[in-house]
């Protein structure tokens, strides 16, 4: 029975360190190849001597997918490419392809850097790492290899974030990565085909979460929707305070949200074509010297954490007074100053044993762009897959999300943990060719053909250079050079009857005559009896001479009549009057 | 707590984990014992029969906790009463992965456990001498191995490895002793089950005797009688398995440091059956020398290759992987065969491009599924390159020249397989011409190059910028190697390669700008300019290079570029370049000037890098013992100490380092104050300098350090006199400064306190975020 396996390495009932192994016809494949924030040891990568256990990584992966360039969903490629060892193709879309090198840089930087790493991967890994890579085009097709064919699909969430279908023969598998069901002011909602895939995979972030769309709109902003706001909203109050970009990530960001205009929503592409959106004027690069500068500014600094580097630096310069802000733009690890603060210390010890005291205001927004639990079941609705299949994700709010899909859809839902195999049994489609002469030789028989009233078909199937036809049998005969055999069934009948074999056979004869009025029915001068190209003899019985044998036999073309006709023998025959 | 109804999963996970922890100590166990803490945790009490189990990670914790807490007999014997060694013998077949694995790993614990104790040296091989929980543990494993579930064959396979790969106690060799058997067993089925986890198994005890590679443990002379077995059941193996399940194996074989050539002999021929295979279907006259004489053919592999494409390329890539591993291995098989191996792989390759014309019935239907198959012309590639180090007849060497040039100019090369081309051409180009003594190239491979460079010239103007990054790299590392050879000169210099690199300094790409600027750091650095310089100004061309680094130094967007930037120019400092160390103060300035502003902390810590260069060339090396151990051996004499600070304050080196001493990125501070205090051993080693001592000038820079430190880095340092220079080096605490950023920046972080904090915050923190990740 063939069979589609999913075995998370990561996000199975958990969010980060996104890695899921999906085998289907043979093929493997692995989505996404992410690394955890929680976690600075072994843990932060997915655990993939599960796949080496089976052979060479590159001999058993056909290929690897990338969803967007998050670290959660990128981060352990460099690792598993040069220091695990595949070799093998990495799929992802342009922008993905163009900012994941930035990331990856910025996680080196602070992995090897500033926490003293060794056997991390280097720079010269993270550009061999790029070159294996194989862009994709939305919408297109592509040949991994003779059998095994991906489609890109706009997910949202992030600028080049991308649904992928996997198939292979008439099997299929959407997985969804992060993706958002609402448009926001930059970017576009998902959306699929009803491509019906033997199972979608998705992930269930905010599972129990239904946000207002109000609300949504006000607070999903993604970080270059703010500078779009605070953009126009300065300009409107005519304010004069510098708003300050720091170091690289950020504005290489906005480099490329400019490049790829196409990836972003309508209203920014209609913009676009009158002014870019991007070029903001009250917007500049930050400088360290920037800090000291008297009154009020805007700066926006990254790592978002505040666990290193420049924001860090200048949250500790401006910690001490309170007439400062400081907003915390998404989720913090536990050991992260971020974290410390927004769990409400005030009092934070900072190297050198100095004691940091945080007088600022701190406050929390979220910014990431997820699908709520009404956009999961949109798009479920909208891919009409046969199973589903919940990653990326708390267990609790996935349970919830897992009752509400099997209600409403009546599809089977999992949500396993990493290292958990969800097997699912399929039942694949063979193509089988139909012959012209057989075709014509049914529509010669009557009604033309209806698409929704299916008509049985009879025919012989063949199979020839690996290819199933349907065929008449004589044409099958004579393509496969066989010669055509009678097949024929025997069935005996006990008949109690004293008499001798003629009479018997005569007396079945007046019976079957009386009953069968329709057919031709003939007593033969051997004494056998025919009903059609049935065939009825009677015989004595080897031990018990009160009872005769009726030795009935017929072609399987009349099986019908043959099996009517036995059934009426056995019932007996009426007494001779 | 764990009586609580609503207990979470994750929490009950950690407290398993933890109170194994605990248990550890026998002493602690003995206590939690007492509490009957323990049978709640791990016995049929506790959470094993609740709805709690069905969670992967309690599962998970319980496997961890009795893993940590088995490391003594009292644990042991908890063990065997609470009927812990059933669950783990169920959990080896647990749905999650991590589990399964988790429980096979505890089993083997426990077996050893059991194992060794008090009488260990007393238990022989003998089964009915050993302890009860490991005959009930033997037991479960002989039961698995005879089972005709595969699953169970392959726990028990995976544990019998661990055990072999792990356990060093004489009762190993009884245990192969008595399971041997039932192993061979499993050959006798067809197909043979779990044939990834026999293999390992096999190679696991091979390896686990004085005969391994791994080296092992001795063994008793009764242990190595059982040894011919061994080998036997090996070489059964090899037959037994399919083409493509038999090459780990035999791969494995031929890495052991001792065993029968007879087996060695078998294995290798399973590693070169497909390429024989290839070889004789390609052959285009009989007779051609194949690879392995009178076997070739064999049908089971052909069957393999022709049965399908991702068969076919499955075979043909590990065999060339694994020969490719076995290639530098000193126990590689001798006669090793370089030359037929040398023609298979360049068969392979002409399949894969379609110029081979096979004649046969095979080789056209090899033909047909290898054709424009990537994945397999990138293994041969990387194989033909491993080949290099051996030697063939020039006519072969000629044939891969050929080959290599076809899949370098083809058009329906992808990236991957040119950039494994220009990697196999490299290694083949350098290894042809390793004649010592021998400064110039062979007439070959000259004109291989005079064929090679129109097509690298190619390759750098390709839209793809992985395949001009790979030309680019491919050309530093020729250049690198040959750059004084006269023929490679000569051919570079008619081409128009010196010239395009230079173009490509403005590469879209950031990554190719890089590659770029260090291909041109490395033809510059021999010479190898696009256009003689003019006899005039030798140093004109590299003058308006050295323009055009500082430009990429002060403008380029990107990282990438400007670290390469920095990286040439301390290399030509390094190497004293004559236009360089024309004037080696206003090439300093220049780029610390430059490095000096950069955001990449990498530009920064290579400023830093080149301004220790700078420092060695004026005041002598650093010592080898200790850099900063004050009475280096060679000491600079008063005068040069002087003049040399005369010099490092004109550069502004001093500016430089100090603003990089309290940069926000440690590396950066690190390599800063190693600077620094390098430079306070050397003026204290010449005590007779004049110091400035409390002068006004020495007060100001102290208050200006001091502000830096603050993070107010505003204020410029101004012009400084060597005096105070040294005045502030002995005041500046350099060693509290070096010691603290050894500490990684998260050490506070990880601190216990830290943690505790977070815990008492915890309890405060709004769940909503919970999930709100990235």
């Amino acid at each position: 029975m063939p069979e589609i396996r999913v075995t998370p390495l990561g996000a199975g009932q958990d969010v980060g360190r996104s890695c899921i192994l999906v085998s289907i016809a043979g093929k493997n494949v692995m989505l996404d190849c992410g690394m955890h924030m929680g976690f600075s040891d072994d843990r932060r990568f997915p655990d993939f001597s599960y796949i080496t256990r089976s052979g060479r990584l590159t001999d058993f992966l056909d290929c690897v997918i990338i969803s967007h360039f998050h670290l959660d969903h990128c981060g352990a490629l460099p690792y598993f490419s040069e220091m695990v060892g595949y070799d093998g193709p990495i799929y992802m879309t342009q922008p993905t392809q163009a900012i994941c090198p930035i990331l990856l840089e910025d996680y080196r930087k602070i992995a090897v850097d500033k926490k003293g790493e060794a056997n991390f991967f280097t720079s010269q890994m993270i550009k061999d790492c790029m070159k294996k890579v194989v862009a994709v085009h939305l919408h297109q097709t592509v040949q991994v290899d003779d059998e095994l064919e991906i489609k890109a699909y706009y997910a949202g969430h992030v600028l080049g974030a991308a649904m992928f279908q996997i198939k292979v023969g008439s099997e299929s598998v959407v997985y969804t990565g992060d993706y958002n069901m609402t448009p926001d002011r930059h970017l576009g909602a998902a959306w699929i085909d009803k491509c019906r895939p033997n199972l979608l995979i998705t992930e269930s972030t905010y599972a129990t979460t239904i946000r207002d769309s109000k609300r949504c709109r006000e607070r999903d902003f993604l970080k270059k929707e703010l500078c779009i706001l605070l953009e126009t909203f300065w300009e409107r109050m005519d304010l004069k305070a510098p708003i300050y970009f720091s170091t690289g990530l950020t504005e290489k960001a906005n480099h490329y949200y400019k490049l790829f205009i196409p990836w972003t929503n309508q209203k920014i592409r209609k913009t676009f074509v009158q002014r870019n959106m991007f070029e903001f004027k009250h917007i500049k690069a930050f400088d360290r010297a920037f800090a000291d500068s008297p009154g009020p500014m805007v700066v926006f600094a990254t790592p978002g954490m505040l666990h290193a580097g420049q924001s860090l630096q200048i949250f500790r310069k401006w910690a001490g007074n309170e007439k400062n802000m400081v907003i915390m733009p998404g989720y913090c690890v536990q050991g992260t100053v971020g974290h410390k603060i927004l769990s409400g210390q005030r009092k934070l010890e900072m190297e050198g044993r100095q004691v940091l005291e945080v007088k600022m205001q701190v406050e929390y927004m979220s910014f990431s762009a997820h699908a709520d639990a009404k956009g999961i079941m949109q798009l479920v609705g909208q891919a009409e897959p046969e199973n589903v299949l919940l990653v990326h994700g708390e267990a609790k709010k996935m349970e919830f999300l897992k009752q509400k899909i099997e209600q409403e859809f009546r599809v089977s839902c999992y949500m396993p943990a990493n290292g958990e195999t969800v097997t699912l049994p399929t039942s694949p489609s063979i193509p089988v060719g139909i012959s012209l002469g057989l075709l014509k030789r049914e529509m010669a028989q009557g009604l033309l053909p209806d698409a929704k009233k299916p008509r049985l078909l009879h025919g012989t199937l063949i199979m020839k250079d690996s290819n199933l036809r349907l065929v008449s049998s004589e044409q099958a005969l004579k393509e496969l050079g066989l010669a055509e055999h009678q097949l024929r069934f025997t069935c005996r009948v006990h008949l109690h009857d004293t008499r001798k074999e003629q009479e018997a056979a005569a007396r079945v004869y007046s019976h079957l005559k009386s009953v069968l009025k329709d057919h031709c029915v003939q007593h033969l001068p051997d004494g056998s009896v025919t009903v059609e190209s049935i065939l009825i003899q009677a015989a004595a019985h080897s031990e018990d001479p009160g009872t005769k044998v009726l030795l009935v036999s017929w072609t399987y073309q009349d099986e019908e009549l043959g099996s009517y006709l036995t059934s009426l023998l056995k019932k007996g025959l009426p007494q001779a009057s | 707590m764990l009586k609580s109804q609503d207990l979470s999963s994750r929490i009950l996970s950690f407290s398993l984990r933890l109170a194994g922890i605990f248990a550890a100590q026998e002493n602690c166990f003995q206590y939690l014992q007492q509490g009957e803490l323990l049978p709640t945790l791990f016995g049929e009490a506790g959470p094993l029969g609740g709805a709690a189990w069905t969670a992967p990670t309690v599962r998970s914790g319980w496997v961890q906790g009795l893993r940590t807490l088995a490391r003594h007999p009292s644990a042991l014997r908890f063990l065997a009463a609470c009927g812990a060694v059933d669950t783990i013998f169920s959990l080896q077949g647990d749905s999650s992965l991590f589990v399964a694995s988790a429980a096979g790993q505890l089993l083997v614990h426990v077996l050893d456990l059991a194992m060794r104790g008090p009488a260990e040296g007393r238990r022989g091989p003998r089964a009915r001498d050993w302890p009860a929980c490991a005959q009930k543990i033997v037991c479960h494993i002989e039961d698995s191995l005879c089972s005709a579930a595969t699953p169970q064959v392959t726990q028990a396979l995976n544990v019998l490895t661990t055990v072999f790969g792990h356990c060093r106690g004489l009762w190993t060799q009884g245990l192969w002793v008595r399971l041997s058997p039932l192993v061979a067993r499993l050959l006798e089925k067809d197909p043979v089950p779990a044939s990834h986890s026999l293999v390992d198994l096999l190679l696991s005890v091979a390896r686990s005797g004085p005969r391994g590679a791994a080296g092992g443990v001795g063994r008793s002379s009764s242990v190595l009688s059982s040894d011919r077995g061994l080998w036997e059941t090996l070489a059964q193996t090899l037959s037994h398995l399919s083409p493509t399940q038999a090459g780990p194996l035999a791969l494995g074989i031929l890495k052991l440091q001792d065993c029968p050539q007879a087996l060695r002999t078998q294995a290798f021929g399973i590693l070169l059956q497909p390429l024989a295979c290839v070889l004789e279907a390609a052959a285009q006259a009989p007779g051609t020398p194949g690879l392995l004489e009178g076997a070739a053919g064999d049908s089971m592999t052909v069957d393999t290759l022709l049965s399908s494409k991702s068969a076919c390329v499955g075979l043909l890539c590990c065999a060339l992987a694994h020969l490719g591993l076995l290639q530098p291995l000193p126990q590689r098989p001798s006669p090793w065969p370089q030359v037929p191996l040398l023609g298979a792989v360049v068969t392979i390759l002409r399949l894969c491009s379609g110029s081979a014309a096979p004649t046969s019935d095979v080789g056209g239907r090899l033909c047909a599924i290898l054709v424009g198959c990537g994945r397999v012309q990138r293994a041969a590639l990387d194989f033909l390159g491993a080949l290099s180090q051996g030697t063939g007849p020039q006519e072969l060497v000629t044939q891969v020249f050929s080959i290599l040039l076809e899949y370098l100019m083809s058009p329906e090369s992808s990236s991957m397989v040119l950039k494994k081309a220009f990697q196999a051409t490299l290694r083949w180009l350098l290894s042809s011409s390793k004649t010592p003594g021998c400064c110039d190239l062979d007439p070959h491979t000259q004109q291989f190059l005079r064929e090679l460079l129109p097509v690298l010239q190619k390759r750098l103007c390709s839209p793809c910028w992985e395949v001009r990054d790979s030309g680019l790299e491919f050309l530093t590392q020729m250049t690198r190697q040959w750059g004084g050879r006269t023929g490679f000169r000569q051919a570079l210099l008619a081409s128009e390669v010196p010239e395009l690199t230079r173009q490509l300094l403005r590469d879209p790409e950031s990554y190719v700008r890089a590659s770029a600027v260090t291909a041109t750091g490395q033809l510059s650095g021999w010479g190898l300019r696009a256009t003689p310089a003019s006899p005039e100004r030798p140093g004109a061309q590299q003058e308006s290079l050295l323009g055009e680094l500082l430009h990429i130094l002060s403008t380029d967007s990107e990282g990438f570029p400007r670290r390469a930037a920095m990286q040439v120019c301390t290399e030509w400092l390094r190497d004293g370049r004559a236009d360089v160390a024309e004037d080696p103060e206003r090439f300093v300035a220049g780029v610390l000037q430059a490095a000096s502003r950069d955001l990449d902390w990498e530009v920064r810590a290579q400023g830093l890098e080149l301004a220790l260069v700078f420092l060695e060339q004026l005041l002598g090396q650093r010592g080898s013992r200790c850099p900063y151990s004050v009475g280096l051996p060679e000491t600079a004499p008063p005068g040069v100490l002087a003049q040399a600070l005369q010099v490092l304050c004109r550069v502004q080196l001093f500016e430089f380092a100090f603003r990089a001493l309290f940069d926000c990125d440690r590396p950066v501070a690190q390599k800063s104050c190693d600077l620094l205090l390098f430079l306070r051993a050397k003026a204290a080693s010449c005590g007779s300098l004049q110091e400035a001592g409390d002068s006004p000038s020495v007060a100001s820079v102290e208050a200006t350090l001091q502000r830096w430190q603050a993070g107010e880095q505003g204020q410029p340092l101004g012009y400084l006199e060597p005096g105070a220079i040294v005045a502030v080096l002995r005041s500046v605490d350099l060693e509290g400064l070096r010691d603290t950023l050894a500490e990684s920046s998260d050490h506070v972080e990880k601190s216990p306190q830290s943690l505790l904090q977070d815990v008492l915050a915890a309890v405060g923190v709004l769940g909503e975020n919970e999930a709100d990740c990235y």
